[in-house]
């Protein structure tokens, strides 16, 4: 179950140019549960139009996908329930401003929730618990979504969609625009979720740093195609990624510099500044 | 509605995209008051061979102006029915006795149908139409059996009718293929610097013509843009459980909303961030500016003036003699 992508290829067209291929053959499988992935990939490589297709709000041009079972192809199909493929699989837009509208932050949050029949008193439970989630206090509650400042936006976007309590979560760009602290703050919230109900977590995020450090899986697009897909480990002991338009972690790029310049014999390999630090003092106490 | 091509600037190459865009408004705005005082079926016939041959001159692919028309042709027949229907004059071409029965009644629900049916699954919409109203013509013309519902009627064409309605739809597919050859070869910033500077003199009797040109010079650069936008929310919206085309009447009402809102804050966002970018590049609203692509006439330009006022004056002189 969860979603498989079947040679899945999506075309944008334009009058003035033709076509234009945002993803090119795409075989992949997600699993529904204790999949914790980043989808990573430079600007225009077709990492959104990938995560659009993870809850059918566009259809592949060729190629089919199954979405819990739901076979989607390039027709609308009557029997399917879309909306009910939306419950399964919540997907979060990179840009909050497009989907709060209304005047309070609880009202916005209850939107998906009650677009799923679920009763008012239920789904400003489930707001206020989504909202508590992604680090947000009651007062908020009350507050005008549009007089929020960026980060807070972007955590009731995210809350809009955890309220849902979809068995999947796609995020586009979660962390982007955030400080550093609110940064680790999400991640850590969606690990969190992740291991404690056992969701599968899809993230795309340009910040090889998270990557290295946070995930088990890792997809890489390049060139509209999907050019990676496994374990971050091995990702980043490649040497060509500057190839694929990627960067490799700070840790790793700066135990590297430090192995050349002082000629030093470290495992560069470590996820986060402590270990860093830790194998830095390693080494110099040699 | 990526395939609208009416106002889309297409690059190319050919003559009218050397042409200044002066020179094409004028030329186009006298054309088209040309088209107006033709007065016979002939001289329109001639005046849409002329239009065919500017196409072929601006190496203008014919095909690609017909799939653009595609959305008016709805329009082009609802005037040729309207003047096939409504106009009483002339002699009377048709003449048929047309029954309405209960037996027809029951006939023309099967057709409808039957024709619901074959455009859900078959290919070629439009002569499924076609072939559904020569059925209801069909119907209620032979089917005279059974209780009548109202008396029966005529059915009549007056070859006033046939002449009005292709003359209609054959000056309305000329104006739409000269207006349609204009917005193709200039890019809306020529178009509106070129309106500009025609409406300059303007200035006189107090219509400020270079903030005229800007705003329809913005409204026109974003229309993609919120295109785009609202696009998205849409889809935003959508993974939130509010699809457009599933669910009640009631929901879709609240769905409504849902794209309104964001649509019209963003909207502003856009235009308070674009006044600041412009605003920070020191555009001072009515202060003289200059331009990167200074509008020159060459010989093109007053050959093309030149053609553009014979066929104006040989219009005027056909309906004068």
């Amino acid at each position: 179950m969860g979603i498989r992508f079947n040679e899945v290829s999506y075309d944008y067209s334009s009058f003035a140019e033709g076509l234009y291929t945002a993803i090119r053959d795409i075989n992949l499988s997600i699993t529904e549960k204790h999949e914790f992935i980043a989808l990573v990939g430079h600007t225009g490589s077709g990492k959104s139009t990938l995560a659009k297709h993870m809850n059918a709000l566009i259809f592949p041009t060729s190629g089919s996908l199954e979405i819990f079972g739901n076979i989607i192809t390039s027709k609308r199909n009557k029997n399917i329930k879309y909306n009910s493929i939306r419950k399964k699989v919540g997907l979060v837009f990179q840009f909050p401003e497009y989907q709060l509208f209304e005047e309070t932050v609880e009202k916005d949050i209850m939107f998906g929730p009650l677009n799923f029949k679920i009763s008012v008193e239920e789904a400003k439970r489930l707001a206020k618990e989504a909202l508590n989630l992604v680090g947000l206090d009651d007062s908020y509650l009350k507050r005008n979504p549009y007089n929020l400042s960026g980060g807070e936006k972007k955590r009731v976007s995210i809350a809009g969609i955890l309220a849902m309590d979809p068995e999947i979560l796609v995020l586009d760009e979660p962390t982007s625009g955030l400080d550093p602290a609110g940064k680790r703050v999400l991640m850590d919230l969606f690990k969190d979720i992740n291991q404690k109900t056992g969701k599968t977590v899809v993230i795309i995020t340009h910040d090889m740093d998270l990557v290295y450090q946070y995930f088990n899986r890792v997809l890489v697009m390049n060139d509209s195609r999907l050019i990676y897909d496994g374990n971050p480990d091995d990702l980043f002991k490649r040497d060509d990624l500057a190839e694929q338009h990627l960067d490799y972690p700070n840790t790793i790029k700066v135990l590297k510099h430090l192995n050349e310049k002082l000629n030093l014999n470290m495992n560069v390999y470590q996820k986060t500044n402590e270990d860093a630090l830790k194998e830095i003092e390693r080494a110099v106490s040699v | 509605m990526k395939s609208v091509i009416i106002g889309q600037y297409i690059p190319g190459k050919g003559i009218f995209y050397q042409l200044d865009p002066r020179t094409k408004i004028v030329s186009v705005l006298f054309i088209m008051i040309a088209v107006f005082m033709l007065q016979t079926v002939t001289q329109l016939l001639v005046a849409l061979g002329i239009a065919l041959i500017v196409l072929f001159l601006g190496r203008i692919s014919v095909m690609k102006v017909i799939k653009g028309l595609k959305p008016i042709f709805v329009l082009l027949i609802f005037t040729f029915v309207f003047q096939i229907l409504l106009n009483k004059e002339g002699e009377i071409i048709v003449d048929q006795e047309m029954q309405l029965t209960i037996f027809s009644v029951i006939f023309l629900i099967v057709a409808f149908v039957l024709w619901r049916v074959a455009v859900k699954f078959l290919k070629y919409r439009f002569i499924l139409f076609l072939l559904f109203v020569a059925t209801v013509f069909t119907i209620l013309i032979f089917v005279d059996f059974g209780y009548s519902i109202v008396d029966s009627f005529n059915f009549r064409v007056y070859e006033q009718g046939i002449r009005m309605s292709v003359f209609v739809v054959i000056r309305l597919l000329i104006i739409i293929t000269l207006s349609t050859v204009l917005t193709l070869t200039t890019k809306p910033t020529d178009l509106t610097q070129g309106l500009e500077k025609l409406m300059h003199p303007l200035k006189k009797i107090g219509f400020d013509s270079e903030s005229f040109a800007l705003i329809i010079s913005i409204s026109l650069r974003y229309i993609p843009t919120i295109f785009d936008e609202a696009n998205k929310i849409m889809l935003a919206q959508a993974s939130r459980g509010a699809d457009f085309s599933e669910g009640k009447l009631k929901d879709k009402l609240k769905q409504v909303i849902s794209l309104l809102v964001p649509m019209f804050i963003i909207a502003f966002m856009r235009s308070e961030e674009l006044a600041n970018a412009m605003e920070s590049r020191n555009f001072v609203p009515g202060e003289k500016r200059t331009r990167i692509n200074v509008l020159v006439f060459s010989y093109k330009d007053i050959l093309t003036t030149v053609f553009s006022i014979i066929i104006l004056a040989s219009a005027i002189m056909l309906r004068v003699l």
